[in-house]
């Protein structure tokens, strides 16, 4: 019997010609296989004339039911293999590896952070307000990472050895440059410490907090030393280096993919119909929505494509109307992109004159700037989304093209910001100008300078954090309760909000951003930062599960989050040249931090290299030197040739073989056409000799 | 063999960890759910068999369009009637489990899709299979041009060798190349 229904699962089944005899023994309760239904338990069993080490993991990726599995394992189990002592222990060695990463694996999730919210959040909503939500996970983890790093190099040894150590560089300065006083003076108003907690200045500026605070000392024991200057630069250079690699493993899978399936690229339309399912749905209201959502993507696809068959059939004519439309518009939100910048130019400037004033109307003065920059985040991608209409772009890519202005303005504003600041404290980058000519830094406003700039950065941060409260209060709530109590069209009209994911993630990382560039003047940035959004967290959740709407128009999980990394590097990028040209260029502040008295920061890290060996200063000298760098990036050049050659290679074998399948494809049709053309000519004299009779 | 009481033994549980990509912790609450399924007499017998429709009581199956075949495709029941024992089950998270490899979901995705159970997807599959995605009422339907449109689409992308329908093989190498799929074939407890 058995034998039987392989035979017909051969006949029918593609996959037949491939029966290994132990499955074809061991299937003693294959259900009863109606012909035409096709037999998949006819499918074969991993290989396992090699490594049976293999076995537990084939067995698991074999699609046969349990009794069928437990089965074949038996099987396994008695075949004794006669294998070498030192086989069996390098399978034994592989085996307990596996189990040893399994319950690794098991571990790891009970640390994960908010895996059930999350989950809820993804059922509800989707994948991408759920990919929002991992992302803004990931940033919690990198930042309180990042504050343990700074912490336990930076922040407590300086505890510890505040009151030890001596000053490294001897040298004074001129006598103004060194005036630097931040406590403030007579009576404090209570007022005053709410408002000195907002912009950072009085009891907060002199404080661990900011850069100011550290000092210029090094502990050199009998047989221990530290150096805390040194220390604080090497801290900050390999945080950014540690978020750099952080953020790259976390691409890794995603862009692994993303590579690996360029060249022909596979349609949307299988991809939506056979993917696009998410099992993971829960509840009825979810199960519609996403019935919904699927039937507008297809429709949208569909739409899109008879659009672009118009487009395509466009006069020259018309053609080059449409194109000189858009360049014109192209250009006209370029203009109010430039005039965002130049309002936050103004801004800055006036702030900085400002500075000092008492009472609220100096915290408004403090704020301007991220005031304007938060107005012209809010306004212009607005003004953008209606140029957009007119540019009637297809609907994917008016997309990519707002998120691509979005990213470009809340980035460069800021760099705007730093660029101003910069301006003011160098005077230009006029050393010999009036105001800087003594201490090489404008010191009548910035005494430390660098306090300066963390102050500028923590505003930012806590004024984001504060806006988005507000806006959470003020408008969402407010919004929902108007459109539920309120049955009137314009009601109607508004709607409930939607939880737009690309504005949300640009925020987020905004506001990475401004804490990187300002983590080398403020080394506890990174803690307030995690605190900050963990808060965001809670009050994102509860605005998503009470006042929003799920969206019509989704984001694609995987990769939209491998679009949230790269623009998480181009801010990564940002506060790189501003921390390259902090450490390079300016002179540090005479009065205050761990690098007073020396031309700039970097310039310490020759002086602590004078104190190695002879060697050890060699070899470093030398890994510096061309002698070292061109080979090393010619090898670099060569090794990456061999990976180009490589891809290419596997992308035409990848080309070759789809055209090898359509030909046995072709060949397999011709068969079948030679056998019915066979089999009726046999049929033939059967009806006319059954006829006859 | 099965499950006996409602205690599950130590060397059946180490022997379904080997067996499916479960982990402890998840198949001792696969046991639990499954339990609360069975009526106080089935309890005490062992390899009970549920109904489908008490399966499709479970609130994570409960509104998945395609849940009938879900429970068709992991049954060994001998009258293909749905019902799952307690290995079905398990057979079933396994395959929708996190640690699935995109080999076995996508065989199983491909079975689920069958609804004719040929071994091919042809264009009454994918009909139905766009249907099932969309709903089934009327206004959630494509309209027939829309739909032929879609099929010839799918057709033209996916069906290598031009012979009118997907086969597996088709099918993986579609599936291959989407990173959404593995993270969304997935049903936790």
């Amino acid at each position: 019997m058995d034998s039987e229904i392989q035979r017909q699962g051969s006949r029918n089944g593609y996959h037949g010609d491939q029966q290994s005899l132990r499955s074809r023994q061991v299937s003693s309760r294959v259900s009863n296989q109606n012909y035409p239904q096709f037999n998949w338990s006819s499918t074969p069993a991993e290989d396992d004339v090699e490594g049976s080490s293999e076995m537990p993991r084939d067995l698991r990726s074999s699609p046969l039911h349990m009794a069928l599995k437990r089965a074949v394992r038996q099987v396994q189990q008695m075949q004794v293999p006669v294998v070498s002592s030192r086989e069996s222990w390098k399978r034994n060695k592989a085996k307990s590896l596996r189990k040893l990463k399994d319950n690794t694996r098991e571990f790891l999730y009970l640390f994960a952070l908010w895996s059930k919210s999350l989950q809820k959040i993804g059922g509800n909503f989707g994948g991408g307000v759920q990919s929002f939500f991992l992302f803004l996970r990931f940033l919690v983890v990198l930042n309180f990472v990042s504050f343990l790093l700074i912490a336990g190099f930076v922040l407590i040894p300086s505890i510890v050895f505040r009151s030890v150590g001596t000053g490294l560089v001897n040298s004074t300065g001129p006598e103004e440059c060194m005036e630097y006083d931040p406590n403030p003076q007579g009576l404090v108003l209570f007022y005053n410490y709410f408002l000195d907690l907002l912009s950072g200045t009085g009891f907060m500026e002199y404080s661990y907090m900011f850069y100011g605070y550290y000092n210029n000392t090094m502990v050199d024991d009998t047989n221990f030393s530290y150096n805390i200057p040194l220390a604080y630069l090497f801290t900050a250079v390999f945080y950014f280096a540690f978020c750099l690699i952080f953020i790259i493993a976390r691409m890794g899978t995603a862009a692994r993919v993303a590579v690996a399936t360029g060249g022909s690229a596979v349609g949307n339309y299988s991809m939506i119909v056979f993917t696009s399912w998410d099992y993971g749905c829960l509840g009825d209201r979810a199960t519609k929505l996403k019935q919904k959502n699927i039937h507008y993507r297809l429709q949208v696809d569909l739409e899109e494509e008879m659009i672009k068959k118009r487009a395509a059939s466009l006069t020259t004519n018309q053609k080059v109307v449409l194109y000189a439309l858009r360049v014109f518009m192209c250009l006209v939100a370029f203009g109010l992109i430039i005039g965002a910048f130049y309002g936050i130019f103004l801004a800055t400037e006036f702030s900085q004159e400002k500075s000092g004033k008492e009472g609220i109307l100096g915290l408004i003065f403090e704020y301007l700037p991220s005031i304007v920059i938060t107005a012209g985040n809010f306004l212009v991608p607005l003004m953008c989304d209606q140029i957009a209409l007119i540019e009637r772009y297809a609907p994917s890519t008016t997309v990519i093209v707002a998120l691509l202005r979005a990213v470009f303005l809340r980035l460069v504003s800021l760099g705007v910001l730093l660029f101003t600041l910069w301006r003011q404290i160098t005077c230009d980058g006029n050393t010999e100008s009036a105001e800087c000519k003594l201490c090489e830094y404008n010191y009548n406003f910035y005494p430390c300078w660098e306090t300066r700039v963390g102050q500028e950065m923590y505003k930012l941060t806590l004024f984001d954090l504060l806006i988005n409260i507000a806006v959470l209060v003020l408008v969402e709530f407010p919004r929902r309760m108007v459109v539920d109590n309120w049955s009137n069209k314009l009601a109607q009209w508004v709607g409930r909000q939607e939880f737009v994911v690309s504005s949300n993630v640009l925020g987020l990382v905004y506001g990475q951003t401004v804490v990187w560039t300002g983590a080398l003047f403020c080394p506890l940035l990174p803690l307030i930062n995690t605190v900050k959004f963990i808060i965001l967290f809670y009050c994102k959740r509860i605005t998503l599960f009470n006042n929003c709407r799920p969206a019509l128009k989704t984001f694609r999980s995987t990769t939209s989050t491998f679009f949230f990394l790269v623009v998480l590097l181009f801010g990564w990028s940002l506060a790189t040249v501003v921390m390259v040209y902090s450490l390079a260029e300016i002179r540090p502040s005479m009065g205050c931090g761990p690098f007073r008295f020396f031309p700039n920061m970097w310039s310490i890290v020759p002086r602590s290299f004078s104190s190695l060996s002879e060697t050890t200063e060699e070899f470093l000298f030398f890994i510096g030197s061309q002698a070292f760098s061109i080979p090393l990036f010619v090898l670099f050049c060569v090794v990456m040739c061999y990976f180009i050659a490589l891809a290419s290679v596997y992308g035409k074998s990848v080309a070759l073989l789809r055209a090898q399948l359509k030909l046995e494809g072709r060949d397999k049709q011709f068969l079948v056409k030679q056998i019915e053309k066979l089999s009726r000519q046999l049929q033939i004299p059967q009806h006319t000799a059954g006829a006859g009779q | 063999m099965g499950t006996t009481a409602s205690q599950l033994g130590k060397d059946l549980l180490s022997e379904y960890q080997e067996l499916t990509f479960l982990t402890k912790q998840e198949i001792l609450l696969a046991h639990k759910r499954f339990t609360e399924l069975l009526t106080k007499d089935e309890k005490d017998l062992p390899n009970t068999r549920v109904s489908m429709e008490r399966v499709l009581t479970l609130p994570e199956l409960k509104s998945n369009p395609f849940r009938k075949r879900i429970c068709y495709v992991f049954s060994t029941s001998e009258q293909k009637d749905g019902s799952l024992t307690f290995e079905d089950f398990l057979d079933l998270l396994s395959a929708f489990s996190d640690s699935a490899t995109l080999e076995i979901k996508s065989h199983y995705a491909f079975r689920i899709f069958d609804f004719d159970d040929d071994g091919t997807l042809d264009c009454g599959d994918l009909e139905k299979l766009v249907n099932c995605l969309t709903g089934e009422t009327d206004e959630t339907r494509l309209t027939t041009e829309e739909m032929r449109q879609l099929i010839n689409n799918i057709l033209e992308e996916s069906d290598i060798d031009k012979d009118g329908t997907v086969n597996l093989s088709e099918f993986q190498h579609v599936i291959s190349r989407s990173p959404d799929f593995v993270s969304s074939f997935k049903i936790v407890l």
